[in-house]
């Protein structure tokens, strides 16, 4: 790295002077803040790493606090040292070795360089690790070598003295153990947090007021408790709405037809022409295309609820000839012979070993080294993009028949918990502009992906030391970057910022929070995850500031149409290569917006007292014009 | 309405005295177009939409399209009653020039159909989309209550007037637009934009000196009538140890006379020259050694870098190519629309190559620029013609190192010392006229794609906006301008003086630039392209820079002090200090790098020849040069930015960090969809929003409260005698003295957000004519 003079390295200068040590967050800042909240913000690396600013402050902060400072990062409540060794070096990619002291806490990977100015400091969560290895035998110098694969688009590389006392452990033997706490017997760190936050994340959902909203119960809609016990569907909530004409005795005939027993439930339904998205897993068809009568009346039903249209969208996520595949397993999709008024479209979206395959080869030509001249075909080549487009587009194409069709639509994958849930909740973030207020879309994740048994454990192997489990899939991460995705084409209409969207990924590694634990809402009831565990809403709830969007215009009716082309989509650089301090952005656009914040008030300020003036003016000369001060005092965003 | 126009063909005039009739039958003015003077409404279609961008919100706009001899107009239903106060504007927001139209396509009933002079419709075209050629793709859709005829014949109209460009065509363009009496008269009236610097008198290029605190250099006269170089501009800034007497033998060493000319000075003193190769076939008298030494040396006799811009640099004919690759990425196969599928849009794209170039062309002036940032010497860029890429690459290290050259108008000023100023060959790059293909190139467009990738990663350390490069990018494409209709100084002159006034010397001498143009009525004057006002209102003009104000700009004279430390170690004039060849990165010196240093040479010359030699066992400093740009890839002492403010803006160069200008190369929107979404990207922000309203209300304080009118009217005429010659020029015309009576309502009616900018970067120039408000606006700012 040091010696390429090639072209990458030109801009560097800015950006690494003023982020001098890659990976650097200070913990000083941390010793230096009282207050609960802010302290969070730099727990994990990641999560503050990603704000200059904040480094910024770090870094003013290092400056004063640097004879106070401990080799030793600021504990959390209820976080304990495990071990700690000197003499560790870390490889950075991008700046070389560095010699310094690592310690490991049941939660977090420590490494402190103080020889460096300002000192180089590493701090990630163990919750991010997904593999340790040790890199080759003791070599000459009697060096051994680890590697840490992490979750979050990085591998770092460390390397100690080979120890003299054969019994002790190595300090990364220590780190194992705990960064696989499921695998050793042990409890994940979240169970153990005690930090208390002025709100609950947890009373941010409530799928009762959330049906409440949307006005169901209706005439058509009504709520069943048949769920209340997961006896009909184990991966499905207590609470859901289906169609009032059928039965609760009928939902478990139907449940027998769908697979794992994920009937078609009701995810939104549009406020003024009653057309719905529903969601399930794939009807039990097989080979010999078996029927249900119960599951046809039950899509009846969905469709007669609209009464605006004589027709119903069917979207299977996959690719038709995987649909047709599944067949064979029992599976297969809804014939149009036996589902009249139905029709059936393929969104063509590539199952959960695809797009793990795709962000392996994304991260393989981001980190460390990024080659210039082939950047854009080495990037078509991941086809990450393509897969982020025709989940947009199956989403897109959702959101139109409802809104423009004013059609019913169902959409269901084969279990109905990975591609079925990125449509549902893409299609209702752009269709219901509540979702896209900071809480409205902490009810989506909470109703769509959590309630509905996304399978969050599986998917990301939380404390789990097999890398190589086949279950894992970045399917979460793909719906976060679709939704980034839209906050670049439509920037006003979002209330949260990236800031939001990176925190949320940090922590859905970082098992600091209870939030993104076990696979369904059963087992987070069994596990009793919300008494035992902090919400994640819990810690940004009490911090709104930092991740609300200051060009946030609440435009409530407005559905978003966005441009699904490959020409229209970016890679998102300030999550996969955020680690290169080459990519960093060359101005801190958070700030720039917190003083486009300020200055905004301050204009507001003004409108309003020169408001007052003209008021008192004409009302004291009557003038002809009196009848527009009247029109200005509505707020301004109404007449955007 | 005029009823005479000089040249135009009989034919035509018939055919358009015959609309005017139908037209003026039903009231010429109700449709809502507002003609230039001679300008004429040839065919005419109502109930058409308008389809609109991703930028203009998309969806649709109804109104009624027209096609006169110069533009396609289209003019929407609700469009406010055109304000008669308002600036003389050439194109309307919605209106395209005949010139930038490439092509004419209709779309029909399960048919696409290039339209051309000679085609017969069979069928009724459901939409007409016109492909500019400055990259727009502009669709209307032809509603079924529009009728047939109509549509027929405006697309037979606009097929065609829009011609491809020839000289001919071009000229009775330039002609449709500039060429009334009345656009003459109100041409030579307006003034040139005093806030920029031109870059055409001595006294300007002083003034840059000035501003640079760029002692130790003069500006010489010795090319006042071309006879040194034809390309070089008149007056050129060279040693003040140099005498015009000495200058004068120095032209015969370079290539077309150009000789090393001083650009910019660094704050820290170092400077930027630029000039073309040395003439190699040339004997190099004693005295002339010295000279062409202290010439090219300038103030810092110790080190010069010659940077050498041949090589890895993009070519002006690989520039040509990847720009045709990408506009055919970009637009799709016009004529069967096909365009290239999605999953292979990434790869196609780098196939282009145009990235790539943008890239070499940032890493050449990001090193350039962390030379001079080091002080103490004099960077010389070498191009063997000096006119393409040595243009490019310091024009973008001044933007990258001088905070005044990204304002607007220190930018403007820029673009003339560096392009128009020193002789970028506009004319055949752009090759308006068709005339030689081999020489197109857009090297410009190159440079303002830089700009524009630097831009989007220092947005706020720009006082001008992406707007603004949008506008001159799509200016670039408009053969009206004589910053882009000539191919060097001289030739401008040429072309605004009368051709009497210039001396020509006998060498020298081209054929007139368009022979058949003689012959006809002479040729419109051509305005410069920084009279924004002819092509824009205000209230875009508004948008081309950053609505609030920027940290201030530092004192010009920080380096004042610096420069005074670097005096002490000058060595004695006499003594020739080292040159370095910068090439590929890395620093050589190589024996005959100047020509007249050379070993084979060495024994004519004397003393002078081996004293340098002696001062330039030059492998010592190489390796210090290495390090100033090795700079660029290692962490430094981390330097903030607003400590100082002429530390240069270096790109991030690497794949993900360079990426397409969409706005401009991507309103082509065929690809996009045709939703209506009032909520774009570009939508109408709050904050603007809220800018307008405190307008607004200030607006109706100075209503409550008169001010002295008599002032305040003043005050405006002082400002904006633009807009007074412009109600002039309307008042002469009889048709639109009716139309040119200010409705004394329609100036009040605020427009929102016209100048928002102005307000809050806090000095008010109310920019709206004869009304109380300017007044207003700056005693409550002030």
């Amino acid at each position: 790295m040091e010696k390429s003079g090639s072209m990458d390295s030109l801009g560097s200068k800015q950006s690494s002077s003023r982020h001098p040590s890659v990976d650097s967050l200070s913990s000083s800042e941390r010793s230096a803040q009282v207050k609960p909240s802010s302290a969070m913000l730099s727990e994990t690396a990641t999560s503050a790493e990603f704000s200059p600013e904040i480094r910024v402050k770090a870094k003013i902060h290092a400056k004063v606090l640097r004879d106070s400072d401990k080799e030793e990062p600021q504990l959390l409540p209820n976080e304990v040292v495990q071990d700690m060794a000197q003499d560790i070096t870390y490889f950075c990619p991008f700046t070389g070795a560095v010699r310094g002291i690592l310690t490991v806490s049941n939660y977090r990977l420590f490494f402190k360089c103080m020889d460096r100015e300002p000192s180089f400091v590493l701090d990630l969560p163990l919750g991010v690790v997904s593999r340790v290895e040790k890199i080759g035998s003791a070599s000459s110098r009697g060096d051994v070598s680890y590697g840490l694969v992490c979750k979050d688009m990085r591998n770092l590389r460390f390397a100690h003295k080979q120890l003299d006392d054969t019994l002790r452990k190595s300090i990364f033997e220590v780190l194992m153990k705990f960064a696989f706490p499921v695998s050793n017997g042990l409890q994940i760190f979240a169970f153990q947090y005690g930090q208390v936050f002025p709100e609950n994340g947890w009373k941010v959902y409530d799928a009762v007021s959330e049906y409440k909203r949307q006005g169901i119960p209706n005439e058509s809609w009504r709520i069943t408790k048949v769920n209340d016990h997961y006896e009909l569907c184990d991966t499905y909530p207590s609470t859901m709405a289906v169609p009032v004409n059928i039965p609760d005795e009928e939902l478990k005939r139907i449940a027998a037809f769908r697979a794992k027993g994920r009937i078609p439930v009701l995810s939104w339904i549009h406020p003024e022409s009653q057309a719905t998205v529903t969601r399930c897993s794939q009807p039990m068809v097989g080979v010999n295309g078996k029927r249900s009568k119960e599951d046809e009346k039950y899509l009846q039903a969905i469709m007669d609820a609209n009464a605006q249209s004589h027709k119903l969208f069917i979207f299977d996520a996959r690719p038709s000839v995987n649909a047709a595949a599944n067949k064979m397993k029992g599976g297969g999709y809804e014939s149009e012979d036996a589902y009249q008024n139905a029709e059936l479209v393929f969104l063509d979206i590539h199952n959960i070993h695809v797009m793990r395959e795709s962000l392996r080869k994304l991260k393989d030509i981001v980190y460390p080294n990024i080659e210039d001249s082939h950047w854009l075909s080495n990037l078509e080549s991941t086809h990450w993009l393509e897969h982020i487009k025709l989940i947009l587009a199956g989403a897109l194409r959702i959101a139109d028949k409802v809104e423009s069709g004013k059609t019913s639509v169902v959409v269901h994958c084969s279990d109905g918990w990975d591609r079925t849930a990125q449509l549902t909740s893409l299609a209702m973030l752009m269709l219901d502009a509540y979702y896209r207020t900071i809480r409205g879309f902490q009810v989506l994740l909470e109703k769509e992906w959590l309630s509905f048994g996304h399978r969050f454990q599986l998917r990301i192997g939380h404390g789990d030391k097999n890398h190589t489990d086949a279950d894992r899939s970045p399917v979460f991460i793909q719906f976060v970057d679709c939704v980034w995705q839209l906050t670049r084409q439509f920037p006003a209409a979002f209330e949260f910022n990236e800031y939001f969207l990176v925190t949320i990924l940090d922590h859905l590694y970082s098992c600091l929070f209870g939030t993104f634990l076990c696979n369904s809402e059963q087992q987070r009831v069994k596990e009793e995850i919300p008494k035992r565990t902090v919400s994640l809403w819990s810690y940004i709830n009490s911090q709104l500031e930092e991740f609300t969007n200051p060009l946030y215009v609440n435009f409530s009716n407005h559905v978003l149409f966005p441009v699904v082309s490959l020409r229209h989509l970016e890679l998102w650089v300030g999550y996969y290569i955020r680690w290169n301090p080459r990519m960093r952005p060359q101005e801190p656009v958070h700030q720039r917006h917190k003083e486009l914040l300020a200055k905004r008030a301050e204009l507001q300020k003004r409108v309003d007292e020169l408001q007052r003036e003209v008021t008192n003016r004409s009302a004291s000369s009557s003038s002809e014009r009196a009848g527009s001060p009247t029109r200005s005092i509505t707020p301004v965003q109404t007449f955007v | 309405m005029r009823d005479e126009e000089p040249d135009m063909p009989r034919a035509r005039k018939k055919e358009r005295m015959l609309n005017q009739s139908r037209m003026s039958a039903r009231g010429g003015d109700v449709f809502g177009l507002r003609c230039l003077p001679g300008e004429c409404v040839l065919q005419r279609a109502v109930m058409v939409r308008k389809k609109l961008t991703a930028r203009e919100g998309r969806g649709w706009l109804s109104g009624t399209l027209f096609c006169t001899q110069f533009r396609v107009a289209f003019v929407p239903q609700d469009a406010p009653k055109a304000d008669d106060n308002a600036e003389t504007i050439l194109l309307g927001d919605h209106d395209i020039a005949l010139a930038s139209i490439e092509k004419v396509v209709v779309v029909g009933p399960n048919r696409t159909k290039l339209v051309s002079p000679n085609t017969w419709l069979k069928f009724t075209p459901e939409e007409l989309v016109l492909y500019c050629r400055d990259l727009r793709v502009i669709c209307f859709l032809f509603d079924r209550l529009t009728p047939d005829a109509q549509v027929i014949e405006i697309t037979h109209t606009i097929a065609k007037t829009y011609q491809p460009l020839k000289p001919g065509a071009m000229l009775s363009f330039q002609n449709a637009a500039l060429g009334s009496v009345e656009m003459k008269q109100f041409l030579s009236n307006r003034r040139r934009d005093a806030h920029m610097n031109w870059h055409e008198t001595a006294a300007e290029w002083e003034r840059e000196l000035e501003r640079c605190s760029a002692t130790g250099w003069r500006v010489s006269s010795v090319n006042d009538r071309f006879e040194m170089s034809t390309s070089l501009p008149r007056f050129i800034v060279v040693p003040q140890k140099v005498l015009d007497t000495e200058l004068k033998k120095s032209f015969a060493h370079f290539n077309d006379g150009r000789i090393p000319r001083w650009c910019w000075r660094h704050p820290r003193g170092s400077d930027l020259l630029r000039m073309a190769s040395f003439q190699n076939n040339i004997y190099h008298e004693k005295d002339d050694i010295r000279h062409l030494e202290l010439i090219l040396f300038g103030c810092h006799s110790s080190v010069c870098v010659v940077v050498e811009l041949g090589e890895e640099l993009p070519s002006p004919a690989d520039i040509q190519l990847a720009h045709g690759r990408l506009r055919a990425l970009c637009l799709g196969d016009i004529s069967t629309s096909v365009t290239v599928p999605d999953d292979k849009w990434l790869s196609t794209l780098e196939a282009t190559r145009w990235l790539d170039y943008t890239r070499w062309c940032l890493k050449k002036a990001s090193e350039v620029a962390c030379l001079l940032r080091s002080g103490h010497m004099t960077v010389a860029l070498q191009e063997a013609e000096d006119r393409d890429m040595s243009c490019l690459v310091s024009s973008l290290v001044q933007v990258m190192c001088d905070p005044h050259c990204r304002s607007r108008l220190g930018f403007q000023s820029l673009v003339q010392k560096e392009w128009v100023a020193a002789g970028h060959r506009f004319y055949s790059r752009t090759n308006f006229h068709r005339e030689n293909d081999k020489e197109e190139a857009p090297v410009f467009l190159l440079f303002l794609d830089c700009v524009r990738q630097l831009w989007s990663q220092y947005p706020a350390r720009f006082q001008l906006t992406d707007d603004f490069l949008l506008a001159l990018h799509d200016s670039a494409h408009l053969p009206l301008f004589s910053t882009f209709l000539a191919n060097s100084q001289r030739e401008r002159c040429r072309r605004t003086q009368n051709v009497g006034q210039c001396y020509t010397p006998v060498s020298g001498w081209r054929e007139p630039l368009h022979p058949d143009s003689s012959l006809e009525s002479p040729d419109p004057p051509l305005p410069p392209v920084w009279d924004w006002s002819l092509q824009y209102c205000e209230q875009r003009q508004a948008a081309f820079t950053q609505p609030v104000a920027q940290t201030p700009a530092p004192a010009p004279l920080l380096n004042g002090n610096l420069n005074s430390q670097l005096d002490a170690r000058r060595p004695s004039d006499a003594i020739p200090g080292s040159v370095f060849l910068l090439s590929r990165g890395v620093f050589s010196c190589p024996v005959n790098l100047l020509p007249w240093r050379g070993g084979s040479a060495g024994g004519s010359i004397s003393g002078v020849y081996r004293k340098s030699h002696r001062r330039a066992p030059s492998c010592e400093s190489v390796p210090g040069l290495e390090r100033l740009l090795k700079a660029l890839s290692l962490a430094e002492t981390p330097v903030k930015p607003e400590l100082d403010p002429y530390e240069p803006l270096l790109p991030l160069l690497m794949g993900p960090c360079v990426g397409l200008w969409r706005e401009c190369y991507h309103r082509g929107a065929l690809h996009a969809q045709a939703f209506s979404h009032p909520l774009s990207a570009n939508h109408r922000h709050p904050l603007e929003l809220l800018a307008g309203e405190v307008r607004r209300l200030q607006e109706q304080l100075a209503q409550q409260h008169p001010a002295d009118d008599s002032r305040s009217a003043h005050d405006a005429n002082l400002n904006h005698n633009a807009n007074n010659s412009s109600s002039f020029l309307f008042s002469g015309s009889p048709g639109a003295a009716a139309i040119a009576t200010p409705a004394p309502a329609s100036g009040q009616a605020p427009k929102e957000n016209a100048n928002k900018h102005t307000f809050l970067s806090g000095h008010a120039s109310d920019t709206r004519p004869g009304r109380a408000n300017s007044k207003l606006t700056k005693s409550d700012a002030s």
